[in-house]
């Protein structure tokens, strides 16, 4: 091979999507399929991998600076859980701090600091599941803020926030009181894990444990012009709230996509009895089909602000959930034994498609949406 | 070169011994050749010996899962819509198959009523509670069907048969879509400022607050409901300002003389009808009343206003499905099916040969056409279009028109008093509409 055609070995905006696809696949069939056991049992957080994943373009594609790659970023995504859907969730978790970064315009987000995170050189996540809750009516904004003399002091708590430790940070919105106790408006800003905020070990999850997740703590916790991403946050949750949305699709076609793995894994050995069950790989490669082609047409227009875009993303997010739920269902059912071991990929998968079900928006909390959003105005 | 790495099976627990990977928590070495393992050696897994392992060839996986076909279970049928046309296919398809599970999905209550009464029915004295002929649950149980109402469809793939909303997806063997037509508002009629009375929902909440002292309602928009709005809420003690762009009210439909003496019906019943205006924008007042400012600059305020500016098929359901559509969901006139494998559709939400029909009576025959197609009965005729008979029910100035008028076409006067006008549109050589207007004296006598 002329050494001039190999990939140089970190991502830049010239890779063509195959060159990542390449290199990803590579590393997810690889490395991360290999320490797919020790991130779900023993709760190993994969920085290693991630950071190799982020060399390879894997939380880079999707940035307007590498071309808005939506469909390229959800591939990637899709390798990745494939293999391991922690993985796939610290993608995801990855991608979208990324995207406020990029969308905020700040130039203290941007730049320098924006391309290490988008090569996996530091790592962040988001702190968005409450405020997203809170914004569509669901439940109460946690973190509040008031204003002070260049900037906001930010106090309370979340419960659980993922891919974030010491040194990290992450997407977190406020709400901003008012002298009187109201809210006036939100903000949204980047929180870095210093030594100001506290970071408190979370219950044992049923799986996810390798995802870094901890609670968070914050009291007075100052936030500057530098860490702005928002101010008022509202229009700007309005602009990517599709894209946060649909860049969750990547996780849930990855883990059907193993489970369909798994069943056809023991289809010359199990055919035989496996042909009573019902969602058969070729049933659930259609839907995977189906549901991959319309996530790919839907990733070509990713702020497309419109109601009927949006509700669409929402529909293959939740189609997706549950896919991802009888699959790995059924792969189980189809593996038998062997996939109740407690190695085994199937029983793994079935705890990351309860947690791609569970995981803001929830199945529930997409369905509330598209109600919401389905409802007809008359006048009050 | 040496020989690619084989793989074995465990006959009794499914493990795979890879050569490639060899078995270390067991001591053996990745690249250990199986024939090469001690024959002391036990399935890791499972403890059964060597001997019980056979080779294992993974390429067979693709042929095995290629040679089952696909299965397709029973599902039942699935309407979309819980209006006149919806709850007629549920009656034909019911009537003709005492057994197959229907299920039906509405984004509203799904009570029964008469969607044309609503336009009439304020000036009659009627509540919601007496519009509603049968409660939906009550209708649910009369015809052995799934209800899901207050449940919106978000996606549709006929490829896989499956129908998703916001209480679950669902899979179909065939498909009904009654989804009806929604209210077509211009931007500038905002909807947290104007009624559109297109379902018992919207109508309750505007009749709510038309009880108790006159109120001033502006409706804008002069074709068949506006015209029946304004003559409803005149007669109810209300004070009616109708607005149109043209110049006389339903003027897209009836020849002028017509059109005139509906103007001075409406009129005489103390509507007043602005013609020839063009709303520029309706904002709320600092006193909470309606302001709509019109391009000419006037200004009209108004307690209530109501958009009365027509339908127009929803094609959202229709473009993520892939269905065929133009101006509504394109069907085969005689079958009633779209252009995707066992999904029909009738009612509002159809174009026939590029044309939407919206009226109650063609609804019973397509339904019962639709529903042989929906079962997979071989059909017994067809469906054939007939343009119905519209009928204003203004009940000072009835006006009735049979067959469909062209733009364009030559009125003729056919007979004309001061109470009665009778009128024939001719096109090409041809009749194409008889209009009647008023009712004839000698039937006032009688």
């Amino acid at each position: 091979m002329n050494p001039a055609d190999a990939t140089p070995l970190i991502f830049d905006a010239s890779w063509s999507d195959s060159q990542v696809m390449e290199r990803v696949t590579t590393i997810a069939d690889g490395a991360l399929a290999d320490a797919a056991y020790r991130i779900d049992h023993e709760g190993h957080y994969p920085l290693d991998l991630m950071g190799s994943l982020g060399e390879a373009g894997a939380f880079a594609a999707h940035l307007d600076m590498n071309g808005a790659r939506y469909g390229l970023a959800l591939d990637a995504m899709r390798a990745i859980s494939r293999r391991c859907g922690s993985t796939g969730f610290l993608a995801w978790c990855h991608d979208v701090c990324g995207l406020y970064m990029e969308q905020s315009g700040n130039p203290a987000l941007t730049g320098t600091v924006l391309r290490d995170h988008a090569l996996g050189l530091s790592f962040g996540g988001t702190a968005l599941s409450n405020p997203m809750k809170a914004l569509a009516g669901i439940e109460k904004m946690l973190l509040r803020a008031t204003k002070v003399p260049g900037g906001y002091r930010v106090s309370g708590a979340l419960p659980w926030v993922s891919h974030i430790a010491r040194g990290q940070y992450c997407g977190a919105i406020a709400g901003v009181m008012k002298d009187d106790g109201s809210r006036s408006h939100e903000i949204m800003f980047l929180l870095r894990f210093t030594e100001d905020v506290v970071l408190r070990p979370c219950p044992e999850f049923s799986g996810m444990e390798g995802t870094s997740t901890w609670g968070v703590r914050l009291d007075d916790y100052f936030v500057g012009e530098d860490t702005l991403i928002a101010d008022p946050a509202r229009p700007f949750i309005s602009r990517i709230r599709a894209a946060f949305v649909l860049l969750q699709a990547g996780m849930a076609v990855g883990v059907t996509q193993g489970c369909i793995d798994s069943m056809r894994e023991v289809e010359p050995l199990l055919g035989h009895v496996n042909q009573y069950l019902h969602d058969r790989p070729q049933e659930l490669q259609a839907e995977y089909d189906e549901l991959g082609a319309r996530v790919s047409r839907l990733a070509l227009t990713p702020y497309d602000g419109s109601k009927d875009y949006l509700l669409e993303v929402l529909d293959a997010r939740t189609q997706g959930a549950e896919l991802a739920l009888r699959a790995s269902q059924s792969a189980l059912l189809h593996q038998g034994a062997r996939g109740y071991l407690m190695h085994s990929a199937p029983q793994r998968r079935i705890r990351e498609a309860h947690f791609i079900a569970i995981v803001t928006p929830a199945i529930k909390h997409l369905r509330w949406e598209m109600a919401r959003l389905s409802k007809e105005e008359m006048p009050a | 070169m040496n020989a690619p790495w084989k793989q074995f099976l465990c006959r009794a627990c499914g493990l795979i011994y890879d050569e490639e990977k060899g078995d270390p928590d067991s001591g053996i070495a990745p690249g250990t050749r199986f024939e090469d393992i001690p024959a002391d050696w036990v399935c890791p897994l499972c403890g059964v010996v060597k001997a019980d392992f056979e080779p294992y060839d993974n390429s067979l996986a693709l042929t095995a899962t290629c040679a089952t076909s696909r299965v397709v279970r029973e599902t039942g049928i699935v309407i979309v819509g819980a209006g006149c046309a919806g709850w007629a296919a549920a009656e034909a398809v019911r009537a003709l198959d005492a057994h197959v599970p229907i299920t039906m999905i509405s984004a509203c209550a799904g009570d029964r009523y008469h969607k044309p009464e609503l336009s009439i029915a304020l000036s009659r004295g009627a509540t919601p509670d007496k519009l509603v002929r049968e409660k939906a649950a009550d209708a649910a149980l009369r015809l052995g069907i799934r209800l899901l109402n207050d449940t919106v469809v978000v996606g549709l793939s006929p490829g896989l048969h499956q129908i998703r909303t916001t209480r679950g997806s669902f899979r179909y063997t065939g498909l009904v879509l009654a989804q009806g037509a929604r209210p077509a508002v211009p931007a500038v009629l905002p909807a947290d400022l104007c009624w559109r009375i297109n379902d018992l929902a919207s109508w309750s909440g505007l009749s709510q607050r038309l009880r108790g002292p006159v109120k001033h309602v502006a409706i804008v928009g002069a074709g068949m409901v506006g015209c029946e709005l304004a003559e409803d809420f005149a007669r109810s003690g209300h004070q009616v300002s109708l607005l149109d762009t043209q110049a006389a009210p339903l003027a897209s439909l009836l020849p002028p003389a017509a059109a005139e003496r509906l103007k001075h019906s409406l009129e005489n019943l103390g509507v007043r009808f602005l013609g020839a205006v063009q709303v520029a924008a309706v904002t709320r007042g600092e006193n909470g009343r309606k302001q709509i400012v019109t391009a000419c600059g006037q200004i009209l305020e108004a307690d209530e206003v109501v958009a009365a500016t027509g339908l127009v098929t929803d094609s959202r359901i229709a473009r993520i499905a892939g269905l065929a559509y133009e101006r509504g969901v394109v069907v085969d006139p005689a079958t009633l099916r779209s252009s995707a494998p066992d999904v029909y559709a009738l009612g509002d939400c159809i174009s026939l040969n590029g044309m939407p029909c919206r009226f109650i009576e063609p609804i019973a025959h397509q339904a019962s056409v639709l529903a042989r197609g929906v079962l997979g009965l071989a059909a017994h005729e067809g469906y054939r279009h007939r343009p119905p008979v519209i009928r204003l029910k203004t009940r000072l100035l009835p006006v009735v028109i049979e067959g469909l008028p062209v733009a364009g076409g030559e009125w003729r006067v056919i007979s004309e008093d001061a109470d009665f006008l009778a009128m024939e549109q001719w096109s090409a050589g041809s009749l194409q509409a008889r209009l009647n207007v008023g009712t004839p004296r000698r039937q006032l006598a009688a």
